[in-house]
């Protein structure tokens, strides 16, 4: 204990005097300076501390110095602020984001400014809340679970949206979208297009309202009109997955003409060229597009064996007969899940070769024949189809001109199938008895929990009953989706009880 | 439009549901079916819960135990509620669509009604035109065939009537069609103007659904917090409850146990007191007691306290003692240290030194290796061309001997010829042909081929046997190079002893092929296989081996014999004599008959080849290097060589010669001389003959017959 006292003390002189002291000093001293040299540089540090401590102590007790002429109460932003704020200010010319520390590049990300160009933006960026601003300052209204919860997708597929709505074949330099296709190729997984300009005719269609429309009609001839040709965007965007269009215009106003809605052959043919390239698509929907059956065929050629489709929409158009059996023929050569076609032209020959595809078919979980007319013929192929088809679980047949045969077959395959989750007969002349027939069916139903029979001339009687029918399966399904546990017994106990009260 | 499967799972917590319908009376509905379900649902849906809510909260305030089922019956009540609630909202909302899609179904079918009537009507009218166009063409016809102008005139104006009649037939067609299509414009019209006020309805009932629904949703989630909150309140109560029976309870038990204590605290007290009486007396007793003690002890204490301070003392001298030895390690612990370091310094200094020493060696060891493997390339290159050179010296060498031999030969066989000549023509002697060694040489002489050890038994055998024929008619030259030292009888008697005596050396199977063989023969292979057994290679080991036997009977037999004595020192003198001679050396040894080989004892044989194999090892082994340097050439028997090919004629023929050259040297002068008289002799001779030719001429000359005195008469005419 007192050698570390008197070290330090002694250490200063030892270090200016060594060689005096050390040859007259007796032989204590001597032996001591062996391990001195080792322990001073050890014990200075507390020494020195000492002093610069206390006088910061004192600086930190006292905020505002009189003395100290430099003061003053706003402080000096740090030295990252300020290069942060250069960085923002400089992003553009110079992006400099992955060399920072997290904490920085956030704080870039919350200061740079949505009208960046996308070149510089696009493929370095993935913060999402970046995009959120650029997606609620274009746009007012923005639903993001429609693409998928990111920010960045809705905004690509948004902007690429905007472009193909508004692009003009022929006047509109198609690099315009070329030039965005490397930076937003990673990022698009579905196009929704509801409206292809056609090409501009002397008087463009939109803006020239004024013009007079008979100089219009000698041109009508001549139906140049194909639209935007998908194909090379498509091919780009490596994660296509939906493809929703519609060839038509909006808004066009006073200024309609026919010829605004022509899905032309050679649009068809490359749009078909287009799909049938785009192996990653899972969704196709073509609506509103008067695409008839030959086109429906071609489409439909196209997608024969098509790997990943599950989804095909055609509804609204003009598909007849032969574009339903191409379809059929279609369920046979994919494994389509959902097939749309309401509001065509189907009638009972179509139908009935869709019913034969659907009997033998195990991927098909919905078909939606809404607004057709394939009448009991059709209805009663279906009806037999469905008796040995055990995957569809939806099936909607509301406007077919539907009337009392198909009900009892249905009724039939009501007590048999138990894969059936939604039917759909509404705007059909059922008739009393065919109610009679279908609420027999719905008595050894247990699987079916909508069932749809408005406007279907039948007994309210019945149609209640079905309710109450429908409502105890809600439950019975509602308690299976729920874990079978405690909450077992005493729902079951009420499940009986409900419906009766 | 269209809810997707929402309906399926609904809870009472969702109440941010994307759910659309509502309640709202269908007024705005188009069918009346529709509002009246749509009511009846509704009514109903309200009076179920009502007549819940009413029976809810009565029931609540009854038992403890049906409050779970309670709350769990509140919860269910609202979630089939809202449920329903959802359900004939979506319908409501959806009913739009349906009416929508059964107006467009009866559109359809009334268009397709009217389609059919109008196609039917213009089918008709394309008909009834035709038919009238047919009238018309046909009088044409009949026109062409009118003649009178006036009938043409009255039949185009009828014509032109029914023309105009068929004209205002389309036109009316057209009229009516495009009074159909502007009824259908307005209809469009119309039905777009239905369209948005369906649309507009359809917005106003998802509103109003979505109000409602949250209006429903918060007020069920209030009932039911009701209901959770009734429900806590009862369990409150009734634990307070039994808190304070438990309290009361307590409280009871506690008073009791209050006066248990104190009733055992008198007790013990009593008992106390007593036991202090009996403490003070006892303390008393060892009191005195310990007093006396204490005197004793304080007694004792004196005592070591002095011995305390006596010790004290003796051990301060100690501590002072070691201190200043303390004090002395200390400086020589500093000292040490300092050399301590100096070494270290010294080491390390020598460490490096030595690691670069290291280095170095190795960088020189490395260096030389290499040196050596070159050298060592070198050199055997070297030995290459030695021996190359050595075998082309050597063919030169043997070429260029034969050639000189040859040109020397060819001049002793002049040489030889000419004496022979000499011998029997001049002097008539017999010649015989001088005979030489070195005259049957051919080619450089070299060191006679060692022979095998094998051939040279062959020969001795051989001998034996002739020798065993012809008893002792020895030939000399077949020993010239058989050993010098020892007979042949003994070398054989020798070698049938080692050949009996270990017969172990020889393979068994060797054995048994010897069997049919000639004795000699036999004993030549077994011999052969003793040799090989053995290390016996050449000549020189068997002599060797033969003298070892020799040697050691000499040393090992006692002197008594004779015999024995007698012949080793012979034998050891002959190699000095076998230079000079064998011939002189060998007849004595013949006429003695060796005795020796005999008087070794069989027994012995063994204990003989042992030590002779522990000899033969170590000389085999020092000679092998000495092999290389054979291959050098004896030069020293050249010159004699060469010089005895020059005097192969001998000084005393060369004497004669010379005597004979000189005296028939005089011969010849006489012979010279004779030959020149002779020669003057025949001159002489011929001088005569043509002299007298001449005479003979003279005298046969008519002249002498002519002349009174011939000649003839004169002289006397030799007659021949």
């Amino acid at each position: 204990m007192e050698e570390t006292q008197i070290t330090p003390s002694l250490s200063v002189p030892s270090w200016s005097s060594v060689s005096t002291h050390d040859q007259s000093s007796t032989a204590g001293q001597d032996s001591s300076t062996g391990p001195q040299p080792s322990k001073p540089s050890v014990i200075p540090p507390p020494v020195k501390s000492k002093g610069p401590s206390s006088g910061a102590g004192v600086r930190r007790m006292r905020r505002i110095i009189a003395e100290d002429a430099e003061w003053s109460v706003a402080t000096v932003p740090l030295l990252t602020e300020l290069c942060i704020q250069h960085i923002v200010k400089n992003f553009q010319n110079n992006p400099i984001l992955k060399q920072l520390l997290p904490e920085h590049q956030k704080k870039v990300l919350n200061h740079l400014s949505p009208d960046l160009p996308l070149a510089v933006t696009a493929n370095l960026i993935e913060d999402e809340k970046y995009w959120r601003r650029c997606c609620t300052q274009r746009w007012p209204v923005c639903h993001v679970d429609e693409h998928g919860g990111s920010w960045k997708r809705m905004f690509f597929e948004l902007h690429l949206e905007n472009l193909l709505r508004h692009f003009i074949p022929s006047t509109t330099d198609p690099e315009v979208i070329l030039n965005l296709l490397p930076l937003c190729r990673n990022y698009v997984h579905t196009i929704r297009v509801d409206q292809f300009l056609p090409p501009v005719q002397l008087p463009p269609p939109l803006r020239g309202g004024d013009q007079s429309d008979s100089g219009r009609e000698g041109e009508m001839e001549e139906p140049a009109t194909d639209h935007y040709q998908l194909g090379d965007l498509v091919a780009g965007l490596s994660h296509l997955e939906e493809l929703d269009l519609v060839y038509g215009v909006k808004d066009c106003g006073m200024n309609f003409e026919w010829n605004l809605f022509l899905f032309t052959y050679r649009d068809c043919h490359s749009l078909a060229a287009t799909v049938k390239a785009c192996h990653t698509l899972k969704i196709f929907r073509l609506t509103r597009s008067k695409v008839d059956d030959d086109k429906a065929r071609i489409l439909i050629c196209s997608l024969l064996d098509h790997a990943a489709l599950e989804e095909l929409d055609l509804s609204h158009n003009l598909i007849g007969d032969r574009g339903a059996r191409a379809a059929a023929k279609l369920l046979g050569h994919s494994r389509l899940r959902v097939l749309n076609l309401a509001n065509n032209q189907v009638r009972a020959p179509g139908a009935q070769s869709l019913a034969h595809a659907l009997a033998h078919n195990s991927d098909l979980v919905s078909l939606n024949l809404r607004l057709n007319c394939i009448e009991d013929e059709g209805g009663q192929a279906l009806a037999h189809a469905l008796q040995t088809n055990r995957c569809l679980t939806t099936l909607h047949l509301g406007g077919n001109k539907l009337s009392e045969p198909t009900a009892t077959l249905l009724s039939q395959v009501l007590s048999i199938n138990t894969t059936l989750t939604s039917v759909n007969l509404s705007c059909n002349h059922i008739g009393l008895d065919g109610g009679k027939q279908l609420l027999e069916g719905m008595s050894d139903n247990k699987t079916l929990l909508e069932f749809d029979l408005r406007l279907s001339d039948i007994a309210q009687e019945s149609e209640y009953l079905i309710g109450q029918a429908l409502s105890a399966n809600r439950e019975a399904a509602r308690q299976r989706a729920l874990s079978p546990s405690h909450f077992m017994s005493p729902a079951t106990a009420k499940g009986p009880e409900n419906p009766a009260g | 439009m269209n809810p997707p499967g929402s309906l399926r799972v609904l809870e009472e917590k969702e109440k941010e549901h994307l759910a659309t319908p509502i309640l709202e009376p269908s007024i705005h509905s188009d069918n009346p079916q529709e509002r009246i379900q749509a009511r009846r649902l509704r009514i109903a849906a309200r009076l179920e819960a009502r007549r819940r809510e009413a029976l809810g909260e009565p029931l609540d305030g009854k038992e403890s135990a049906e409050d779970q089922s309670k709350s769990y019956k509140q919860k269910e009540e609202s979630r089939l509620k809202l449920a329903k609630l959802l359900l004939c909202g979506t319908e409501l909302v959806t009913n739009i669509q349906v009416a929508a899609d059964i107006r467009e179904v009866h559109r359809r079918v009334e268009e397709e009604e009217i389609k059919r009537h109008r196609l039917e009507k213009l089918e008709n009218e394309v008909k009834t035109s035709q038919d009238k166009f047919d009238e018309i063409t046909m009088k044409w016809e009949e026109g062409k065939q009118k003649r009178i102008p006036q009938e043409l005139w009255e039949m185009l104006n009828t014509q032109q009537v029914h023309c105009a009649g068929l004209i205002e037939d389309k036109n009316k067609l057209i009229s009516e069609l495009q009074q159909e299509l502007k009824t259908k414009d307005d209809q469009y019209v119309k039905d777009l103007k239905k369209q948005s006020g369906d649309i507009f309805l359809l917005l106003e009932r998802m509103e109003e659904q979505v109000k409602n629904v949250m209006k429903t949703f918060r007020q069920e989630l209030q009932h039911i917090e009701k209901a959770f909150e009734v429900e806590r309140r009862e369990l409150l109560t009734s634990n307070k409850k039994k808190w304070e029976q438990a309290l009361q309870a307590h409280s009871a038990k506690e008073l009791e146990y209050l006066m248990k204590r104190l009733k055992k605290v008198e007790d013990h007290e009593k008992q106390l007191n007593k036991q202090r009486t009996w403490d003070c007396e006892e303390y008393n007793t060892i009191k005195m007691k310990l007093e006396q003690d204490v005197q004793i002890l304080e007694q004792q204490l004196q005592q070591m306290k002095a011995t305390y301070q006596l010790n004290q003392e003796k051990l301060e001298y100690n501590l002072q003692v070691l201190k200043k030895k303390d004090e002395e390690s200390t400086v020589i612990k500093s000292q040490q240290k300092r050399k301590i370091n100096c070494l270290h310094d010294v080491l390390n200094n020598l460490r490096s030194k030595y690691n670069k020493q290291v280095k170095q060696l190795q960088e020189e060891n490395q260096s030389l290796t290499s040196d050596y493997k070159r050298l060592v390339m070198q050199f055997k290159e070297m030995q290459k061309a030695m021996r190359h050179f050595a075998l082309v010296d050597d063919k030169q060498f043997r070429e260029i001997w034969l050639m000189n031999e040859e040109e020397a030969k060819d001049l002793i066989s002049r040489a030889f010829d000419v004496d022979r000549i000499i011998h029997t023509h001049h002097l008539g002697l017999p010649w015989t042909a001088p005979d030489f060694w070195f005259l049957k040489n051919v080619g450089p002489i070299s060191q006679r081929q060692r022979k095998s050890a094998t051939q040279i038994v062959e020969e001795v055998l051989m001998e034996a046997e002739e020798e065993g024929a012809e008893e002792a008619a020895s030939e000399p030259e077949s020993y010239l190079d058989l050993p010098k030292q020892v007979s042949v009888k003994t070398t054989r008697k020798i070698l049938m002893l080692l050949c009996d005596e270990s017969g172990f050396l020889v393979e068994s199977k060797l054995l048994s092929l010897l069997l049919p063989l000639d004795k000699n023969e036999c004993y030549l292979l077994k011999l052969d296989a003793i040799f090989s057994a053995l290390g016996i290679e050449n000549e020189d080991d068997l002599y060797k081996l033969v003298n070892f036997f020799l040697k050691y009977q000499a040393h090992h037999s006692p002197p008594s014999q004779e015999q024995t004595s007698l012949i080793s020192p012979l034998e050891r003198l002959d190699p000095q004599g076998e230079k000079e001679g064998c011939l002189v050396d060998r007849e004595p040894q013949e006429k003695q008959p060796p005795p020796s080989p005999r008087l070794i004892h069989p027994n012995d044989v063994l204990k003989i080849l042992e030590a002779f194999v522990m000899g033969l090892r170590k000389p085999r082994d020092l000679r092998s290097p000495v092999k290389l340097l054979k291959a050098v050439r004896d030069h020293s028997k050249d010159s004699e060589y060469w010089k005895a090919l020059t005097t192969v004629i001998p000084a005393t023929t060369l004497n004669l010669w010379d005597a004979l050259y000189t005296a028939l040297e005089k011969y010849h002068l006489v012979l010279t001389q004779r030959a020149e008289l002779l020669i003057e002799n025949s001159s002489l001779e011929r001088q005569n003959t043509e002299l007298q030719q001449l005479l003979q001429q003279y005298l046969d000359s008519k002249i002498n017959s002519e002349l009174q005195v011939p000649p003839t008469q004169v002289f006397r005419v030799p007659t021949k």
